[in-house]
């Protein structure tokens, strides 16, 4: 089932159509479906968004966030990238969480209080040839036992 | 005896100061109608308006084709880049159409040549054919001159350029029977890429951060044209590479520089870095969108002699790893470029000129007839006041 989650998102996570610079989108979305794999959940990533920045831009989208439910929010980068720094957003605009120490693949777990749209920012932090290819995604984790 | 040394001293200082301020500097006794240094000729003043609103209009149209092509690939071509990371196709008149074969080869064995495989930044080439008949309702396309469309945040993976083929290179292109005699593939490999320009920076390199990338977008890229010049001397790059220093045109072509490239070409380590880090900000803007217009024509005046290669030569002294922590730098650029080189920016671009000319004496010259007419005329005057004053004097 883990194998077939994995294959899935790798399938849906292309872009479509892929063509010019493969190698750099298909080693995000490569680093991306094994990050997921780490995690051991079942389930499908709710969201995943993939792109390119050059040092210092940043990207943000949005995503609704159930209560009690808790996430894994993955970000990674391509070989070029040494800094990705990814910031969780309240539905207000003020940062939850971020994430700055992992260099090339931040990761941060939350419950959300509140069913909510919540903010991802990305930040290309650090990039020697421009411009870096990123993936993100936001996985369900499994509830714990209460 | 004392006070006649005195005046003797001072009559000395005076001709020194004079012949500082009235020679001439070295090489400068040019002749005015040299056919080298051609000064163009004036038009009227309604022609010089005309020829103003023809070069906006001219800028205008360019700006507006280079944006469309860039829709065009995103939109409604995007399977022109599949596995591919170079585009090459051919406008005239207008309309697209493939390249002719031997361009495309050409332009694709120059991609080999620069060692770009599927990089991060694609580039499409547009091949402007000269039109049979030109529409006599706008003005004439200039030839020699190429435009340039960077990434930016709408588009960061695709730079476009227009290169100009003018009426020689499209006759050989399209097989025209009018066309001259023919030309070494190599020759055409060669000019296409110089045609990349800018593009092969950014197909090599990426986009370069935002100082460097400020920087030369001040100076219309003008120090990275030509990412692969080839070995150096084996091109002149410039009037002043191919003429003989015994000649007044050599002259005439150093004043026509700018002092920092004349102080540079004195291997003035103070003007080569004036001439290479001119337009660097310690407040780097982006224009957007960031598009160039190069005049690509042999004979224009450069900043600094064979100033086009500079950052192709930096780049291959350095290493790519060097390189690209340059290229993408947040320091201001003249931090950055020297830590690059690790030697101060002046002292290495005036061991790079050295490589094309050799250094010129500079300074205030007089010449030989002059300055024996002036000793002669000096030595008489002092004779006859030495002459004087002995006669003056009351034993």
């Amino acid at each position: 089932m883990k194998t077939a989650a994995t294959v899935l998102l790798a399938i849906v996570a292309l872009p479509a159509p892929l063509l010019g610079q493969q190698r750099w989108e298909q080693q995000v979305q490569g680093r991306l479906a094994r990050a997921v794999d780490v995690l051991q959940t079942s389930r499908l990533p709710v969201v995943k968004r993939s792109g390119m920045l050059n040092t210092d831009e940043a990207a943000s989208f949005q995503t609704t966030l159930v209560q009690g439910t808790p996430y894994a929010i993955l970000a990674v980068c391509d070989d070029d990238c040494s800094r990705l720094q990814l910031t969780l957003l309240s539905p207000s605009g003020s940062d939850i969480a971020k994430e700055r120490n992992s260099e090339s693949l931040p990761t941060l777990r939350f419950t959300a209080a509140a069913t909510a749209v919540y903010g991802i920012r990305v930040v290309m932090e650090g990039c020697r040839w421009n411009p870096c290819w990123y993936a993100i995604a936001v996985v369900p984790l499994r509830k714990t036992p209460s | 005896m004392a006070s006649l040394k005195r005046w003797v001293l001072v009559g000395l200082a005076g001709c020194l100061a004079l012949a500082l301020a009235y020679l001439p500097p070295r090489g400068a006794t040019a002749s005015r109608d040299s056919i080298f240094v051609g000064q163009s000729v004036r038009g009227t003043p309604a022609r010089q308006r005309a020829q103003a609103v023809a070069d906006e209009w001219r800028a205008a149209d360019g700006s507006l084709r280079l944006l469309r092509a860039r829709e065009h690939f995103r939109a409604v071509a995007p399977n022109a880049w599949a596995a591919t990371s170079l585009v090459v196709v051919s406008e005239s008149a207008g309309v697209w159409a493939a390249a002719p074969r031997i361009a495309d080869s050409a332009i694709h064995v120059a991609w080999q040549q620069l060692r770009l495989g599927e990089t991060k930044v694609r580039v499409a080439v547009i091949l402007q054919l000269a039109a049979g008949t030109q529409d006599r309702d706008r003005p004439v396309p200039e030839e020699g001159r190429a435009a340039y469309l960077t990434p930016d945040s709408t588009d960061r993976t695709t730079c476009i350029a227009v290169v100009s083929a003018g009426t020689y290179w499209t006759r050989i292109l399209t097989g025209d029977e009018r066309a001259p005699r023919p030309v070494s593939f190599a020759a055409l490999v060669q000019s296409l890429k110089a045609g990349l320009g800018p593009c092969a920076f950014y197909a090599a390199y990426g986009t370069p951060g935002k100082s460097v990338r400020s920087w030369l977008a001040s100076r219309g890229w003008d120090l990275a044209l030509t990412l692969d010049a080839g070995q150096r001397g084996q091109q002149w790059g410039s009037l002043l590479e191919m003429a003989d220093r015994r000649y007044p045109w050599f002259w005439d072509a150093v004043y026509s520089l700018p002092p920092s490239a004349v102080g540079c070409l004195a291997g003035r380590p103070h003007g080569c870095g004036v001439a290479v880090l001119a337009g660097a900000s310690d407040d780097p803007a982006v224009p957007f969108p960031d598009i160039m217009r190069i005049d690509r024509r042999w004979g224009r005046v450069p900043r600094l002699i064979e100033g086009q290669r500079f950052l192709g030569d930096v780049a291959r002294t350095v290493g790519r790893d060097r390189f690209l922590s340059f290229w993408t730098s947040a320091l201001p650029v003249d931090t950055a470029l020297a830590a690059t080189l690790k030697r101060p920016v002046g002292e290495w671009t005036a061991d790079w000129q050295r490589d094309f000319v050799r250094p010129i004496r500079l300074g205030p010259t007089p010449p030989l007839g002059g300055v024996a007419i002036a000793l002669a005329i000096a030595v008489l005057a002092v004779a006859l006041v030495a002459l004087s004053a002995t006669r003056r004097q009351v034993r």
